[in-house]
């Protein structure tokens, strides 16, 4: 009786989040079907329109580059953050406290501060062609802004600490003693690493690269500043098509198809975990 | 028991990841004292990018919005994520895994998705656009970050002392009072603090959010971004940068006092 006062207790705020996400990303649902007059209005008509848009090879090549974008995101975040997580979190107790203060202390800093660096870093007369040319090294600039990979530095930047935080907290819990043992029957470092420290902490990869995975879709400033509209994404098409488009129920569509690219990601992680038993707050 | 020692590339590594982490922030600050506006070359120090900051109204009338949007914020998500922490804690199994649910839901949705479904549904009920809607979205992020870390201290307390208040005669709440929010007191702290500066910081879902007259400044920094490089942007996203680890160290140094 007691327990089900205390449930009782925790309606509010499921309601609460249930009224302003649930309710919305229905509404997205529901818009995506409908379509617009010439001002833009949206004209409760039921169509398929708007997904028979989407199949156009334009906007397919957009999910493509907003996929690929996030699985290399993904990818580099983990290959760059595991050795950081591993490494730190065999630091002695202080210097592991400076590390992870060191992994998370971006988080306190603005992103678009954090982005707008490499703009200063990348540009044509930027930081790093300064430095090249000043070297002779090269006579011309290279150019590094507005590519795909630009795009790709900066969102990885943004957020390789989830990537590395999601690691070390399966790093952290591994059985040491495994270790241990794996040594004493002669096994080297690397033959450690590679048949016992890294099966053991799939979670936190898999933790890790959905924890950048999901945001990497939708960091529309991030492909503006840097890629410079010239590869378009899923996040910069939604925006452009809610804003300056005025075609809503457009834009609604393309949020579904990444709606179902996280819903794609959150299943395989979900899996993953299911399989290693281990979850990722616990 | 044997010890897992780093290797000498190993501490290297970590090295220079740091640097490169913290080199893009660093050339942002430096460049806001450069006297020539272009990244080009270093013509000699000056404060006069800050001084065209000060001067500027509409950066002003942002940064208003933006702090008091944040401080709201950040006083609702302390209350409403420490309260579901605290309510968790005695909910039913399937009504915590419900809960947890729930507050994932916000993090999991891409924030440009959220943030349109929230312009569609706001512009539905004919809610102004302005400070409301800015602090409604934004505690929709805040909260559940909130929610996780008070729920971390949670986890940590003794239960033993929570049962001898309990056999000793102490209600619920008085638990609540005199135990649990005095032990998770710097958590809470520590959570609204990263809630103020997630808002301060938003800019994706604050672009559907802000009124025709309430920008904020992440927004209004965005649209100054895309029209080009100004050191005026660098000063100003290093005061910012200041200003957020002004208050952060502040707050350390009162709850290290307090614990004393």
């Amino acid at each position: 009786m007691e327990r089900f006062k205390q449930n009782l207790l925790a309606i509010p705020i499921l309601v609460w989040i249930g009224i302003f996400v649930g309710i919305p990303l229905i509404f997205v649902v529901v818009i995506s079907f409908a379509s617009r007059d010439s001002l833009g209005n949206i004209v409760w008509e039921f169509s398929l329109d708007n997904y028979k848009r989407m199949l156009d090879p334009i906007y397919l090549r957009v999910f493509l580059n907003s996929f690929l974008l996030a699985v290399l995101t993904g990818v580099v975040t983990l290959v760059i953050g595991y050795p950081v997580a591993y490494i730190t979190a065999n630091l002695p107790p202080k210097k592991r406290a400076l590390s992870l203060g060191l992994i998370m202390l971006p988080f306190w800093i603005s992103s678009l501060l954090r982005t707008y660096g490499w703009v200063i870093l990348l540009g044509n007369s930027g930081i790093i062609n300064n430095a090249l040319m000043a070297l002779g090294i090269i006579d011309q600039p290279l150019p590094m802004m507005y590519r795909f990979g630009t795009t790709l530095v900066g969102t990885a930047y943004m957020l390789i600490p989830f990537a590395i935080i999601a690691v070390f907290n399966s790093v952290d819990k591994l059985d040491r003693s495994l270790l241990e043992a794996s040594y004493d029957l002669g096994a080297s470092r690397v033959q450690t690493f590679w048949r016992i420290t890294l099966p053991l902490t799939i979670p936190g990869i898999a933790g890790g690269f959905t924890l950048v995975f999901i945001p990497s879709l939708g960091l529309f400033f991030i492909s503006d500043l840097l890629g410079g509209g010239r590869t378009i994404f899923l996040g910069n098409l939604i925006n452009t098509q809610v804003t300056r488009g005025r075609n809503r129920p457009l834009g609604a569509a393309f949020a579904v198809g990444m709606f179902v690219l996280v819903l794609l990601v959150i299943a395989i992680y979900a899996r993953t975990v299911k399989e290693n038993r281990e979850g990722l707050f616990g | 028991m044997m010890k897992i020692r780093n290797s000498r590339f190993g501490v290297f590594y970590l090295s220079l990841f740091f640097v490169v982490l913290y080199f893009p922030v660093i050339s942002v600050i430096l460049y806001s004292f450069n006297a020539s506006s272009s990244t080009a070359q270093w013509t000699g120090f000056t404060l006069d990018w800050y001084r065209q900051l000060f001067a500027d109204r509409v950066i002003g009338a942002a940064f208003r919005v933006s702090v008091q949007v944040a401080i709201i914020t950040s006083l609702v998500s302390a209350v409403l994520g420490t309260a579901t922490a605290v309510i968790a804690m005695w909910v039913s199994r399937g009504m915590k895994r419900t809960i947890q649910g729930f507050m994932l839901l916000p993090l999991l949705v891409p924030e440009v998705a959220l943030g349109i479904s929230l312009l569609f549904f706001f512009n539905t009920l004919g809610l102004p656009f302005g400070r409301l809607t800015l602090v409604l979205s934004h505690s929709l992020f805040c909260v559940p970050y909130v929610y996780i870390m008070v729920q971390l201290r949670l986890q940590e307390i003794d239960k033993s002392i929570l049962e001898s208040a309990r056999d000793l005669g102490a209600t619920r709440w008085q638990m609540v009072k005199t135990i649990i929010l005095p032990l998770v007191a710097p958590s809470i702290l520590t959570a609204s603090l990263l809630a103020l500066a997630l808002s301060l910081d938003d800019v994706v879902i604050s672009t559907y959010m802000s009124g025709p007259k309430t920008t904020t400044l992440p927004v209004h920094i965005f649209s100054m971004m895309r029209v080009g490089v100004t050191p005026k942007v660098n000063a100003l996203c290093t005061l910012i940068l200041v200003g957020t680890f002004f208050i952060v160290g502040l707050s350390q140094i009162i709850s290290k006092r307090q614990k004393q």
